[in-house]
């Protein structure tokens, strides 16, 4: 332990070029996190607008309309559900349209119904479809609406999108810890003397690689809390330019101190593995 | 003590070595002598592990190649002191810190370091020379050092790789008087040159080798 902090000392401008290469690899993931929290609740946005519209029999009763709607409200998967009245279905169609279907028609044959609001969970095409079936059978519902097609259409650019999201995130997860890793080997390198007489005078790998070890964790740490202190100021910054962007968590600047530290681990072991092979 | 049966090591980059056999018992003093690229430094390498033979095989203090596993090499290289050409010492630390340091290497107590590196301080001739930096010592007594380091753990053995390759021949001499009386207190020692005026005149045990093979 007391030979990582020593390490540090001696060396303090390989120090510094570690803990830099952990901050700005951290400042590029976390950049790229914040910006999949905003697609993603982009996404949400679009799929809370997944509403479906229940058609039921115009002759309905204020209490068979109570009863129906009891019925969905206790239906799993229906978060809300909202009645609209012949009334308000005609004040729809004036906002939709700008005319009153009573000058056109002289009559209102909108039907009532219902607008449903599913719960997150089941805002997927093959969920709204069994939803929709199962309230298709309901007593006195006549038809069920949905925009299957736009639920569809998204599914397939959110597979698309998690693809990319992924591929780019073991990217830059692997290109990272390469990055740092390499800037650790030059440093052990630069102390591979040391380690020469290590291992000649009976040192255990253990023993060697502890101190490299207690650095890189140092180093991390370090580097994962300074991006998370850069962060939490850009947050403060920028919240006042753009109050709906999502930025991280609380927990999220613990995580990414704590990935500082993972990535001055792992970039530790990977370095020491060309040195330490007796 | 150190038993080299049939080696044959070759590696990229190195001397390699083609049909090597050697014995060196306890206390005794073998020379190894041959000409600049002959597998001298090799032949060492493989008495501490450094490198495997592809085939033949080696005993050191117990420890054979054919079984060794690779963690049990740390314990090996505490029974061996090696010393070189280019010293190796730690450049940052002081000449007290440089031998202290294969103590803490293994664990020893403070007290018992101190004790220790006094001692061997002493017996090459360096006591009041403990806290100066490398830097600020010649070639020889840079080599006392690098001897002082090699002995501190008490070995079985010395092997000495061209110890007196980079130094004047004064040094050179004072340093194999040290090496004789080292050797005269029991600690074998297996010596690699490749100058054969060092070894012309002594009653010692003289090991050629020639192209990887001994002669």
């Amino acid at each position: 332990m007391a030979e990582g902090f020593k390490g540090l000392c001696r060396a303090k401008f390989s120090a510094f070029v570690a803990i830099s290469t952990i901050f700005f690899s951290l400042i590029l993931i976390g950049s790229f996190i914040i910006f999949i929290f905003n697609i993603q609740q982009l996404i949400n946005q679009i799929q809370s607008r997944m509403e479906l519209e229940i058609f039921f029999d115009n002759s309905y009763t204020m209490e068979q309309i109570e009863k129906l709607h009891q019925q969905l409200i206790n239906t799993e998967g229906i978060e809300s559900a909202y009645y609209v009245s012949k009334e308000e279905a005609a004040n729809i169609f004036i906002k939709q349209f700008g005319q009153d279907i009573f000058e056109i028609l002289n009559e209102n044959p909108l039907p009532p119904s219902f607008q449903v609001r599913l719960k997150p969970n089941f805002r997927t095409s093959i969920k709204a479809k069994n939803l929709s079936d199962k309230i298709s059978k309901l007593e006195g519902v006549d038809e069920v609406l949905y925009r299957q097609d736009l639920l569809l259409l998204l599914e397939r650019y959110i597979r698309i999108f998690i693809i990319i999201i992924l591929s780019i995130g073991l990217l830059l997860a692997v290109g990272s810890i390469f990055l740092v890793s390499n800037t650790i080997k030059l440093i052990i390198f630069s102390r591979s003397k040391i380690i020469e007489i290590m291992k000649l005078v009976g040192a255990t790998r253990r023993f060697i690689r502890q101190p490299f070890l207690v650095e890189g964790v140092i180093q991390g740490a370090i580097g994962g809390s300074l991006a998370a202190l850069i962060f939490y100021i850009a947050f403060r910054i920028i919240k006042i330019e753009i109050p709906g962007l999502i930025f991280f968590y609380q927990n999220n600047y613990l995580i990414l101190t704590f990935l500082g530290i993972i990535f001055g681990l792992i970039g530790s072991l990977l370095a020491l593995r060309k040195f330490l092979k007796y | 003590m150190i038993q080299l049966s049939n080696i044959v090591a070759k590696y990229p980059g190195g001397e390699g070595l083609d049909l090597v056999n050697l014995t060196v018992d306890h206390g005794e003093f073998v020379y190894l002598v041959g000409p600049s690229g002959a597998g001298k430094s090799s032949v060492l390498r493989v008495i501490y592990f450094d490198i495997f033979p592809q085939s033949g095989h080696v005993i050191v203090n117990g420890f054979n190649s054919l079984t060794l596993k690779k963690k049990h090499i740390p314990f090996l290289r505490r029974k061996l002191g090696i010393i070189f050409q280019d010293f190796k010492l730690l450049p940052d630390r002081s000449v007290f810190d440089n031998i202290a340091f294969t103590l803490q290497v293994t664990n020893t107590r403070m007290r018992d370091i101190k004790r220790k590196v006094l001692r061997v301080l002493a017996e090459v001739g360096l006591s009041h020379k403990r806290s100066k930096m490398p830097f600020q010592l010649s070639g020889g007594e840079q080599q006392r050092v690098a001897i002082a380091r090699a002995l501190v753990n008490e070995p079985i053995v010395l092997l000495a790789d061209e110890p007196t390759g980079n130094l004047d021949p004064v040094s050179a001499e004072d340093i194999m008087q040290l090496l004789e009386r080292i050797n005269d207190k029991g600690t074998a020692i297996l010596m690699a040159t490749h100058d054969y005026r060092l070894v012309r005149n002594s009653r010692r045990k003289i090991v050629k080798i020639e192209n990887g093979k001994t002669l």
